[in-house]
Parts: structure tokens; sequence; C-alpha cells
């Protein structure tokens, strides 16, 4: 397996070195889509299921939509580097310092890791299987709370900035029945990964964006009620995750007196109760940031 | 040579190449991307060094810091990618 390590390795450097140094947007950004996908592959090579789960759809997937929606308002790239020929040399020789001095750092390092063990020997409080998920809602449910306070923010910050909002135009006969079978399928998906996501790879954040992309393709199809109040309504979802989290820890601060402690043999529900309420926020925001929101009259 | 090191490289490499790029490019667009090269080698860094070849684990808590990394980058991406059209952008404002 080592060939396939090297060979995998190599092609997602190949990919990440075109998508930023196509001077082709379309190119460019298919290239970065294609890397996001190789290094979901490789994730999953070093035993992270969930975060290749969530770096296939969020960091390739949304992220990929984001870029080629903005590469079309911004336009094709115009002048040429920063610096002239001395300049990028003398770029190169730093990055590629930092670079080993990166990999010195971190590939010298061995002996004993204090983290897996500690989570191993608390999993069976945790109220989940999975040593992923118990991190993230258990153990370090703080650092996940804030995670979701950023998003919230990005959110505010977009509806704040006001881009143009995504008009969809008509696509063909095939977008109805593509979007008949993707659409149930993205919601099926989603709800299957939110469960399993406490005894195997899975959770909210992969959940929410697989939901973002199902509620993506019925906007770009331009299919259902897109008005308003609508819109207005994924706002008030997209901030409604943070609130049932921070409502959840000051619930648990109360029963347990522990910040984010989950009363005792309850720890599952708990936890499930928030990634569902997390997922569909999550769904909302990625939408939202990708849609914008709606332009007000004046504009 | 091991699976790990072959990833630590990988990380290190998109990092390097991600930190040039954000040295030398002029464009909004692409510096953003390289941001989230930065960001994405930093994580295989993370996890690589997570990694234990003995029994084919990962760390989990490296792993919940990967997957808190990528939801936050997609945020502070929209976020970024919304004020790059406001400056450069040639949209109906």
């Amino acid at each position: 397996m080592i060939a396939f390590d090297i060979v995998l390795t190599l092609g997602l450097l190949a990919c990440a070195a075109m998508a930023l140094t196509l001077r082709d947007r379309t190119a460019s950004i298919a290239a970065f889509v294609v890397a996001g996908l190789l290094i979901a592959l490789s994730w999953v090579r070093l035993a992270a299921p969930d975060v290749a789960l969530a770096e296939a759809a969020i960091g390739a997937g949304v992220t990929g939509a984001l870029f080629l929606r903005s590469a079309r308002r911004i336009g094709p790239i115009t002048g040429g580097p920063v610096g002239g020929m001395s300049a990028s040399i003398a770029a190169a020789l730093g990055a590629g310092g930092l670079s080993a001095a990166l990999f010195w750092a971190f590939a010298g390092t061995s002996g004993p890791v204090p983290y897996p063990p500690l989570v191993a020997a608390n999993l069976e409080a945790s109220g989940v299987t999975n040593p992923v998920t118990a991190v993230l809602l258990n153990f370090r449910a703080w650092d996940t709370l804030l995670e979701i306070a950023v998003l919230a923010v990005a959110l505010a910050l977009v509806v704040m900035l006001g881009p143009a909002p995504v008009v969809p135009r008509a696509l063909g006969e095939l977008v109805l029945p593509f979007a008949r079978i993707v659409v149930p399928l993205a919601i099926l998906v989603a709800g299957h990964l939110l469960w399993q996501g406490a005894t195997a790879p899975g959770g909210a954040f992969q959940a929410g964006a697989v939901l973002a992309g199902g509620m993506l393709a019925l906007v770009l199809a331009g299919i259902g009620p897109a008005g308003e109040r609508i819109v207005r309504g994924a706002l008030l979802l997209g901030l409604a995750g943070l609130a049932v989290f921070v409502g959840a820890a000051l619930a648990a601060e109360g029963l347990t007196g522990r910040f984010l402690g989950y009363p005792a043999g309850a720890e599952k529900a708990w936890i499930i109760a928030i990634e569902a309420s997390l997922t569909l926020s999550i769904a909302a925001t990625l939408c939202l940031l990708f849609t914008g929101p709606v332009r007000r009259p004046h504009q | 040579m091991t699976t790990d090191l072959v990833y630590h490289v990988a990380g290190a490499g998109l990092t390097g190449l991600a930190l040039w790029r954000l040295a030398t490019c002029r464009d909004a667009l692409r510096r953003i991307m390289a941001l989230n090269v930065l960001a994405i080698g930093i994580a295989m860094v993370l996890l690589a060094s997570g990694f234990d070849a003995a029994t084919g684990r990962t760390d989990p808590v490296p792993q919940a810091f990967a997957l808190t990394g990528i939801v936050v980058l997609v945020s502070v991406t929209a976020a970024l990618l919304a004020l790059a059209e406001r400056i450069g952008g040639r949209s109906n404002d």
C-alpha cells in the first residue's frame, strides 16, 4: 500500500499546484475540487473517515461551489504576480524553508501520546461509541460550541455585506427528474449520517453538508418556494443551532453543575438532540452562505 | 518509509505551496484558495502526527480539531469571498 500512498500524495500535490497556478479560473477551481477529493481519500488512508467525509462534502463540495459562484462575479485573473522573478524565488525559498521546518518538527516527534488512552478510558461514560463524536460533543463540546458561533458570525457577516443573490436559470428538462432523485436521497443520507455518527463515522457536520447539497440542488434548479419569507426562515434556522447549543449548555450546567456535563445515563439523548438541531442549522447556514440573503428593495 | 511519513511530506508540501502562492499572488480569489490549501496542509500534518502505524488508528483529538477546522474554514471562505466580491466584483452594485 505504500506505493498507493506515494502516488496519491503526488497526485494531490500536483492538483493543488494546478489549482494555485492555472490562470483559467474554471480549470483552477476544478483542480481544487479534485485535490479536495484526493485529500479526502488520503484521510481515509490515515484512518480518519469522519474528517474525510467532512472534507469531501464541505472542503471539496461546498467550498468549490462557493469559488465557482464568486469566480463568475469577480471575472478573470488580471495583473501579474507580486514583484519579479527574484521576489518569487525569495518567496519560494522562504516557504520551502518553513515547510521543511514543519516536516522536521512533526515527523521527528515520537513517544507516548496522552489522548487516545484517555479517550478510550472515558468512552463508556460519553454516551456514544464513535470516539470522534465523543470528543466533539462531550469531552471538548466547548470547542464545537465556539465553532457554531463562528458559523453564526460568518452568516451575520454575509448577511450584512449582502452579496448579489444567486439567480437560478432555467436548466432544461432533466432538472426535475434529477432533483426528484437527489433531494429525497440527500435527506435520507443526512438522517443516516446523523444517526450513525454516534457509533460509526458520521455526525452533524457531514449530515448538514449533505442536506445543504440537497437544498442547493433545489435552489439552483429554481424549484420550490424561494420567497423572502423562506429565506428569513432559513436565516432563523441557521441561527437556531447556536441558540439550542447554548440553551443545552445552560440546562446541563443547571442539572449537573458541570459545564456541558450531560446528566448521567442520558448522554446519548442529549448528544443526538444537539446534533439534530446542529444538522438543520448547518444545512441552512451553508445554503445561505452560498445563495446570500434577500436583497432589500432599495439596493 | 511508513504511511504517516508520506503524509507528513504531503502536509508540509501543501503548506509550503500555499505559503508561496500567498506571498506571490495579487488576485484575491487565488489568495483565498491558497488559504484553503494552507489549512488543509496543516490538518494533514495534524492527522499524520496522530496516526499510529502500530495499531492503524488515528488519535481522535486531532481528528476533532481537523473537523472543526474544516467547518471554520468554509465559513471564513464564504465571508472572504463576499468581501472579495465587494472589493473587486463587477456585479450590479
